[in-house]
C-alpha cells in the first residue's frame, strides 16, 4: 500500500505548475513593469499601485464588499433554519429537497442571471400573465436578489452536511444535564456546526465578491465589482495590447487573494480533509 | 413546558417558510428558462404564444437562418460538449490515481495533500482563470481549445479528488496486499482490487467533473482565445450584441438539464439495488 505513495507525485508537480508558478509570478508582475507578453528586462517599481487609489477602483472594491457581505448574511439567515430544518425531516424527505436544491446548479449560471434579467425588467412575462411588473433592473436590491438566490445553496449544503453528522447522544447529553432547548442550541448545536458555518459563508462570499457577469448584467452596467475592473484589465484592454493594464490587473487581483488566502487558512484550521467543501 | 412547545412548534414554521422561500428563488429562474424555450419570441420580452421551434432549430439548425449566424451557438455547444467529455475522462483518471496515492500517505502527509488540492475548489474562479492565463502566457500556448481543455482538467481533478478519497478511506489496505500476494502486479492490483471498490466515488466525481465543465463561464472566459466559444461564453458575447441572440440555448439548457436529471435518478437505482445486494448477501 505504501508504494502507492508515488501515484499522488505527478499532482504536486502539476499543482507547481499551474498554481504555484502562476501566483508568484502575478505578485512579480503586480510589484514590476515586467510585461507578459515580451519577458525581457524588468525593474521592480511600486508604479501599479496607483491603480488601488483610482476612484473607479475604490468603488468598486466597496461595491464587492459590500455586496458580498450583505449577500452572506442573507444566505447565512436564509441557510442556517432551512439546514436545520432540512435535519429534522425523515430521511427520504430530507435526501430528496437535497438533491432538489442541487438541481437547479445544473443549468447555466449566465443562462440563470439572464432569467433573472428577463423577471426585474420593466415589461416582463409576468406583466403579460400576471399584470405585475418588477421593474427592478439597475437597483441594488436586483443584485442582491439574484445573488442570493445563485449562491444559497452553497451554505446549506455545508451547514447540513455538520449538522447531519452532529452525535444526538451530545444533544441528549444537554438535555439530562438539565439545558433547555434555547440553550441545548446556543451551547451545544451552534457551536458544533462552526465548521459549516465557515465554509458557507465562505463559498458565497467569496463568488459574490468576485462576480462580474452578474452585476453587469443586472445592474445594467452601473454597478462594477472588482470582477469588471480585473476583466478589463486582462481582457478587453489587452486587446489593444496595452501592457502596463495586465501588471495593474495583477495588482488587483493581489487584492483579491489576500480574502481567498485568508479564507483558505480558515477552512483549513476548521475543516482539515475538506469534507464540507462538496 | 407549554411555553417550550409554543417556541418548538414557532421555530419549525419559519423553517418550513424559509425552506419555501429557498425553492421558490432557486426554481424561479429554471422556470423563467424553461417558458422562454418554448416562446414564440425572439427576443423574450413578454409571453408570444407557444412554439416548439427553438427545440427543432437545434436539430435541423440548417432551416433556421439565425443558427448559421456568427457566433455560431451550434458550434459552442459542440465545442462546450468536447472539451466537457475530454476533461471529464482525463481529469477522473489522474484525478483517482492521485487519491490512491494521497490515500497510501501517512496522516500528516494526506492532510497536507488534501489541502493542497482544495487550493482551486476555495480560489475564486476569476483568480485561477487569471493563473491559468498567465501561465499558459509564460508558456507561449497560445489561447484555444486546448488551453481551455487545460484549464478545465485542472479544475476538475480536485473534485475527483475528493469524491474518491472518502471510498478509499473506507477500503481494507489488506485487500490490495493480498491481491499482490495472489500474483496481481502493482497495476492489475488496482485494477482489479482498488478501482471495483471505489467506483460509485468515481462515477461521482466523473459526474460533478461533467457538470462543471459544461457550465464553466469565468474560467473559460480568461483561458480561451477568440476562436473558441462554450455556451457561456458565447452567452455572454451575445447578449452584449442582442442581434446575434436566439431562444435556441434555452431550449439546449433545458435538453442538458433533463438528460442529467435522467442520469442522476438512473445511477440511483442502479447504487440502490446494489447495496440491496450486497445487504442481503451479508445477512
Amino acid at each position: 500500500m505504501k508504494r502507492l505513495q508515488r501515484y499522488s507525485l505527478p499532482y504536486i508537480a502539476w499543482m507547481t505548475v499551474f498554481a504555484l508558478i502562476p501566483s508568484l509570478f502575478l505578485i512579480l508582475l503586480a510589484f514590476s513593469d515586467l510585461s507578459l507578453f515580451d519577458l525581457g528586462s524588468f525593474s521592480l517599481t511600486l508604479q501599479n499601485f496607483s491603480i488601488i487609489g483610482l476612484d473607479t477602483t475604490l468603488k468598486a472594491m466597496q461595491n464587492s464588499l459590500e455586496f458580498a457581505l450583505i449577500t452572506a448574511v442573507i444566505c447565512f439567515l436564509i441557510g442556517y433554519p432551512v439546514a436545520l430544518y432540512l435535519t429534522t425531516l425523515k430521511e427520504k424527505t430530507r435526501k430528496i429537497l437535497i438533491a432538489l436544491l442541487i438541481v437547479p446548479l445544473w443549468s447555466n449560471m449566465l443562462l440563470r442571471i439572464n432569467a433573472w434579467e428577463k423577471i426585474f425588467t420593466p415589461s416582463s412575462i409576468f406583466t403579460d400573465i400576471f399584470g405585475i411588473s418588477f421593474n427592478l433592473l439597475g437597483e441594488d436590491i436586483a443584485i442582491i436578489i439574484a445573488m442570493v438566490a445563485m449562491y444559497l445553496p452553497f451554505m446549506i449544503f455545508p451547514i447540513f452536511s455538520v449538522l447531519e453528522k452532529l452525535d444526538i447522544k451530545l444533544i441528549e447529553a444537554a438535555k439530562d444535564l438539565g439545558a433547555n432547548d434555547i440553550q441545548t442550541f446556543f451551547r451545544v448545536i451552534f457551536p458544533l456546526s462552526a465548521g459549516g458555518i465557515v465554509s458557507g459563508t465562505i463559498m458565497t462570499f467569496l463568488p459574490a465578491m468576485t462576480a462580474f457577469a452578474l452585476p453587469q448584467r443586472i445592474s445594467l452596467g452601473k454597478t462594477t465589482f472588482i470582477g469588471n475592473i480585473i476583466e478589463s484589465k486582462f481582457r478587453t484592454e489587452v486587446m489593444d495590447f496595452n501592457g502596463v493594464s495586465i501588471n495593474q490587473g495583477s495588482m488587483i487581483s493581489l487584492f483579491l487573494m489576500l480574502f481567498s488566502v485568508t479564507a483558505f487558512i480558515l477552512i483549513v484550521r476548521f475543516d482539515k480533509e475538506g469534507e464540507t467543501l462538496i | 413546558m407549554k411555553k417550550h412547545s409554543l417556541i418548538r412548534t414557532g421555530l419549525k414554521i419559519t423553517g418550513l417558510l424559509l425552506t419555501v422561500l429557498t425553492f421558490m428563488i432557486i426554481y424561479l429562474p429554471i422556470l423563467i428558462i424553461l417558458v422562454m424555450s418554448i416562446n414564440d419570441s425572439t427576443r423574450g420580452f413578454g409571453w408570444e404564444g407557444f412554439t416548439l421551434k427553438w427545440y427543432m432549430a437545434l436539430i435541423v439548425p440548417s432551416a433556421y437562418p439565425e443558427m448559421t449566424a456568427l457566433p455560431n451557438l451550434i458550434a459552442a455547444i459542440i465545442d462546450t460538449l468536447s472539451v466537457a467529455v475530454l476533461s471529464t475522462i482525463i481529469a477522473t483518471i489522474l484525478g483517482t490515481l492521485f487519491a490512491i496515492g494521497i490515500n497510501a500517505m501517512n496522516k500528516k502527509r494526506r492532510v497536507r495533500m488534501v489541502v493542497m488540492n482544495n487550493i482551486p475548489i476555495v480560489n475564486p474562479d476569476i483568480v485561477t482563470g487569471i493563473s491559468l492565463l498567465i501561465i499558459f502566457s509564460l508558456l507561449s500556448f497560445s489561447l484555444s481549445f486546448y488551453t481551455v481543455l487545460i484549464a478545465h482538467i485542472f479544475f476538475s481533478i480536485p473534485y475527483v479528488v475528493l469524491s474518491v478519497l472518502p471510498k478509499l478511506k473506507k477500503l481494507d489496505p489488506n485487500m490490495y496486499e493480498a491481491g499482490l500476494d495472489l500474483g496481481c502486479s502493482r497495476a492489475s492490483g488496482i485494477w482489479k482490487v482498488i478501482i471495483p471498490n471505489i467506483s460509485t466515488g468515481i462515477l461521482a466525481g466523473a459526474l460533478l467533473a461533467f457538470t462543471m465543465s459544461i457550465d464553466d463561464f469565468v474560467i473559460t472566459y480568461f483561458t480561451s482565445g477568440d476562436e473558441y466559444l462554450n455556451v457561456s461564453t458565447w452567452l455572454y458575447t451575445v447578449l452584449k450584441h442582442p442581434r446575434h441572440f436566439t431562444p435556441a440555448v434555452y431550449a439546449y439548457n433545458v435538453i442538458i438539464f433533463v438528460i442529467t436529471i435522467i442520469i442522476i435518478i438512473f445511477i440511483n437505482n442502479v447504487r440502490e439495488r446494489k447495496e440491496k445486494i450486497t445487504h442481503e448477501k451479508t445477512i
